[in-house]
This record gives structure tokens, C-alpha cells and sequence, in this order.
């Protein structure tokens, strides 16, 4: 029988169990789970928001690729989600906005929180109260909300280039976008940082006398 | 320490990566579903022929046309559409298109037909439709037509084997096999 | 306080690959990737529902969250695991610590409130993208969906522009 091998129920809730506590665990031990290490993605000081997503990417993209190639895994058969270019451009430009105010993101901020971390425990809250708003006034947006559909479209089909070339095509985009990355650290490194990339912080945050009047907000 | 991993990760990565570009399509092929163009098809009912239109195709020998029945194994020896292929729904996916083939899939009521009717255009295929109403309205419109038909109902009928009704005799049956059952339900 | 100080984090592509694993044996299992956002959209369904209110009656987004129940979607499951597993990693780590995390030149409230804020601006986001960087980013990213890479360049253009505005923050 090949995968996936759970459709819906009680085991399939389960796996959602276990498969969270993994999640959340990858998410804690990479470190974001703290907004101040996040933050640093947009800043240019600390990539690591970039080196995670886009390791998971490649690897759950060569994962998918090869278990569909050796017919163990049933594409057909996993959930991709459909596309609406429009909301998903302005969707997501939006809620760019609110990632870089807030400094986590919905996943990351149940880390946040349940790590104690108050902020984190904020954007939970925050979050709820905008899916519940937007969800409210969902039918009067209908016009953007349902605009420009796609149906399930790929990259592959979508640009008219193999499921393989395109696999590769990321993999290549990625490991270039991880040298530049580790570049882009080691030159600001050389000027005032947020704090050291791989220790987390735990003194209470105080004025850094080197950051006053030297950087301007 | 970390710099052997990290070169390990990407090496193992790249060498995925160029074996995906030259290992062909992943099977099955995830289907691109244009879901606009294929509801302006429904909606203007270009997607389905009626058994009439159909009966017509076959008896006039229409060029590359398949007649698919997707129903299963035992239904199909029950009885199938003269010149029908066997074709159940779980050999849909690996179907490949044919230019020059016009395909008529039916089913029981005419349900599954549409479904597989969406899941084709979906691979790419293009003339493809189904019959609407499925086998009951085969049974109904061409095998036995009642008096109220269409003038060629009758002669088409009678090219296929079937007995019009023609005027007051309610107890003539078909000849077609009694298990297709006539009452109209929500078969598939 | 922790009692003893924290451990250094693991090495982010590990730890992206580890995640990369965790979503293949997601679509593996049951044929799904991860979520966050659907799980507020179904908290905040069932919180319309009880309220008894006009607004929800009619509306398809909180009908679609409905069906089974807070407890009863996989990503309400889901999202609760990624409570346990932070807190568990962090605990082992000593890395648990109630704080206000901001910049050494930043107020708590104002830190907070922004949180609220941004979050706030991130649902709405979400639902009209359909979801967030776990669903949209990671799964439909590695599933190579056109939708789903749009969200990506949108959401990560805007996040470099806005960060500017709230650079004091942190710094």
C-alpha cells in the first residue's frame, strides 16, 4: 500500500500529535522560538529564519520528489494547497508587514509562548483576533478573496520545465542563497550585531553603549 | 564539526538534485486543474452528448471515436454499450491523450462518468466527454424510446437491437438485460 | 530564572533539515503538510459559533473550520504538539524564561504592543492567503505551488521594508 497511509480519524489525529511535537522542536532548538534571534533575518545579522525554511524546503521538496519517483508515495494523493495569485501576493505582502512588526510568526509564536516568552504569547493573541476580524468581514472582501484562481498549479506545470529540472533549479537557488547568507553574516560581524548568533540571550536586555548614536532606528 | 555536516547536507542535496533533473516524472503526474476554463465548459454544456448523439457516433462510425465504460468488471459483462471499452476509474491515472480520439465515457447514472470526465481534462486529454444520464438513459432513450422521441430514436433503436415503444403496448420490455435496474436512482 | 544557562542552538541546516523530515513524514502519514494559521481560523470559528452571533451564520470561511470541533482538526492537534515540542525542547535546553523579548532600548509595553498588533496583521494575511509560513511557505513551498511561492516573495518583501520602520525595537 503506498502513502499516505492515514486518511482522516483518530490515528490521523495521532500522527498531528507527533508530527507537532517535532515541529515545534525543530522550530525551538533552531532557535526561533525567540524574536529577537528572528528579527535579526531582517536586518541582515542573523540569517537563520532563511538557512531553516529553505533547508526544510529542499528537503521536503527532494523528499516528495524521490518517494513519488520510487512509487512509494502517491502525489496525487498529498494536499498542495490551490492557487489565487492576487490574495496570495496581497495575503501575503500583509502578512509580511505583520511578521516583521510582531518578529514571529503563527507557528513560532506558539513556541515563543509556551517558552515563556510574554511577547510570544501577545502575537498568539494578536493572531487570533485578525484571522477572527478578517473572517468576519470575509464576505464583503470576496472580490480579492476568490480572485485569479489557479486551481492547484506547480512551478513544473506552470513553467512548462520537468518536475525534476525545476527540483534542481531550487536546490541550486538555495545552496547559492546559503553561501550569500553566510556571507552576509560574516561582514556584519564586523560591526555592532544583536548579540551573538549562537548563544541565546539571557541577561535582561540593557543599552548597549556602543549601538547609541551610532545607529539611527 | 559543523562545517563537515553542512558540506556532507549540501553535497548529499546536490547530488539529489542533479539525479531528479535526469530521473524523468515522478508517477503518478500531479495534474494541473484549470478550474475556470473547465466550469465555462460545463456551464455551457460542451462537456456531455446525450445516448441519442452518442448511438448516433456509433452507428455512423464516427473516426477515432472510444466509447469508455468505467464502471466494474461485472457490470461490464453484464452489459455494456456496443463497441464500449472497459475502463475502470483506477486505470484513469495512467491514461495518456490521443490526438486524433474522440472519448464518450459513461457510467451507471452518469456521476462517475463526470467525475472522470474532469480528472481526464485535468491530464491534458481534449475531446473527451461523457454521457449524460449514463447507462439508464441509454436503456431509456435508445434501446427502448418511448412514443414521444425524436423521429430517428426509433431507427436508432432498432440498429442497436432495442424495441421502441410505439404507441399503446406499456407491456412490451426491452430486450436489454433486466438487472440494470430502470427506475432512476443516484447510482454512479 | 533557569538554573543553570542556556544551551547554544543547533545548527540552523540541521535543524531545517530535521524540519524538512518532520513534513515529508507529514505528507507520508496522511497525506498533508503542516499549518498554524488554519488552526487560529478553526479557534476562531468555534468562538463566532458560541457566541451565537449574526455574523457567523452564512459565513463559508467559519462553516468550512466547523466540521468536528476545536479538537477535532488536525491542525488544532498539530499546532497543540508544537506547543509541547517547543516547550519541551526548550526545557531540556534551560532555555525556558518568562521575558519580554525586544531590544535593550525598547519598552515592554511598546514591544507588546506591536506583538498584538503585527499578529493581528499577520491573520489577516492569512486568511486572505489561504495561510502562513508553515502552510503556504514550507508545504506548498516544497510542493512547488505557484501560490504558494507568490506568498513567499510577497510576504518576505514586505517583512524587509516594514522591519525598517520598527528598527528601534531591536537595536
Amino acid at each position: 500500500m503506498t502513502a499516505p497511509f492515514l486518511d482522516s480519524g483518530a490515528s490521523a489525529l495521532g500522527a498531528a500529535l507527533g508530527i507537532g511535537v517535532a515541529f515545534g522542536w525543530c522550530l525551538e532548538r533552531a532557535g526561533l522560538g525567540s524574536a529577537r534571534k528572528l528579527v535579526g533575518q531582517f536586518y541582515l545579522t542573523d540569517l537563520t529564519v532563511f538557512k531553516v525554511m529553505f533547508s526544510a524546503i529542499v528537503t521536503a521538496m527532494l523528499g516528495a520528489f524521490w518517494l513519488g519517483r520510487l512509487g512509494m508515495l502517491d502525489l496525487s494523493r498529498v494536499y498542495v494547497p490551490e492557487t489565487y495569485l492576487l490574495p496570495q501576493l496581497a495575503g501575503g505582502a500583509t502578512f509580511g508587514v505583520g511578521f516583521a512588526l510582531a518578529g514571529l510568526c503563527p507557528g513560532t509564536s506558539c513556541v515563543a509562548a509556551a517558552t515563556g516568552r510574554i511577547d510570544g504569547a501577545a502575537v498568539v493573541a494578536g493572531v487570533f483576533l485578525g484571522v477572527l476580524g478578517t473572517g468576519v468581514a470575509l464576505p464583503r472582501l470576496q472580490s480579492i478573496y476568490l480572485a485569479t484562481p489557479r486551481g492547484v498549479d506547480t512551478l513544473p506545470s506552470a513553467l512548462g520545465v520537468p518536475y525534476g529540472v525545476v527540483v534542481l533549479g531550487v536546490v541550486a537557488l538555495a545552496l547559492a542563497g546559503f553561501v550569500v547568507a553566510e556571507r552576509i553574516e560574516r561582514l556584519g560581524d564586523r560591526g555592532s550585531g544583536l548579540g551573538d548568533r549562537e548563544r541565546p540571550d539571557d541577561r535582561v536586555p540593557s543599552p548597549d553603549p556602543r549601538l547609541t548614536g551610532a545607529q539611527r532606528g | 564539526m559543523p562545517n563537515v555536516v553542512r558540506r556532507l547536507l549540501a553535497a548529499g542535496a546536490g547530488a539529489l538534485g542533479v539525479l531528479a533533473a535526469v530521473a524523468g516524472r515522478p508517477s503518478p503526474r500531479v495534474a494541473a486543474l484549470d478550474v475556470a476554463g473547465l466550469a465555462g465548459e460545463i456551464e455551457r454544456e460542451t462537456d456531455h452528448v446525450t445516448a441519442l448523439e452518442l448511438a448516433a457516433w456509433i452507428r455512423d462510425r464516427k473516426p477515432g471515436l472510444r466509447v469508455l465504460d468505467v464502471r466494474t468488471d461485472s457490470a461490464f459483462a453484464a452489459y455494456h454499450v456496443p463497441s464500449a471499452e472497459h475502463a475502470p476509474l483506477s486505470s484513469i491515472a495512467s491514461m495518456k491523450p490521443a490526438d486524433d480520439e474522440t472519448l464518450v465515457l459513461y457510467s451507471e447514472g452518469g456521476a462517475h462518468a463526470a467525475q472522470a470526465w474532469v480528472l481526464l481534462r485535468s491530464l491534458g486529454f481534449r475531446r473527451v466527454y461523457f454521457l449524460r444520464g449514463g447507462l439508464l438513459d441509454w436503456m431509456e432513450d435508445v434501446m427502448s424510446p418511448a412514443p414521444g422521441a425524436p423521429p430517428e430514436a426509433a431507427a436508432l433503436s432498432r440498429y442497436f437491437g432495442g424495441v421502441p415503444r410505439v404507441g399503446a403496448r406499456p407491456n412490451e420490455s426491452a430486450t436489454a438485460d433486466s438487472t440494470v435496474a430502470r427506475a432512476r436512482r443516484r447510482g454512479c | 530564572m533557569s538554573a543553570r544557562a542556556p544551551r547554544p542552538y543547533a545548527d540552523p541546516y540541521v535543524a531545517g533539515v530535521g524540519l524538512g523530515l518532520v513534513l515529508v513524514a507529514a505528507y507520508v502519514l496522511v497525506g498533508r503538510g503542516l499549518g498554524a494559521s488554519g488552526a487560529f481560523a478553526t479557534a476562531a470559528a468555534v468562538a463566532v459559533d458560541a457566541s451565537g452571533s449574526a455574523a457567523a451564520r452564512g459565513n463559508t470561511f467559519f462553516a468550512d473550520h466547523l466540521a468536528g470541533g476545536l479538537l477535532g482538526d488536525w491542525l488544532v492537534v498539530e499546532l497543540l504538539g508544537v506547543v509541547l515540542g517547543g516547550f519541551a525542547s526548550a526545557a531540556l535546553a534551560g532555555r525556558l524564561r518568562v521575558a519580554v523579548e525586544r531590544g535593550p532600548n525598547a519598552a515592554a509595553g511598546a514591544r507588546l504592543a506591536l506583538a498584538l498588533g503585527g499578529g493581528a496583521t499577520m491573520g489577516a494575511g492569512a486568511v486572505l492567503a489561504r495561510g502562513c509560513t508553515s502552510g503556504q511557505a514550507l508545504t506548498g513551498g516544497a510542493l512547488l505551488s505557484v501560490g504558494s511561492w507568490t506568498f513567499v516573495a510577497g510576504a518576505f518583501g514586505a517583512a524587509y521594508a516594514a522591519a525598517r520602520l520598527v528598527r528601534r525595537t531591536w537595536t
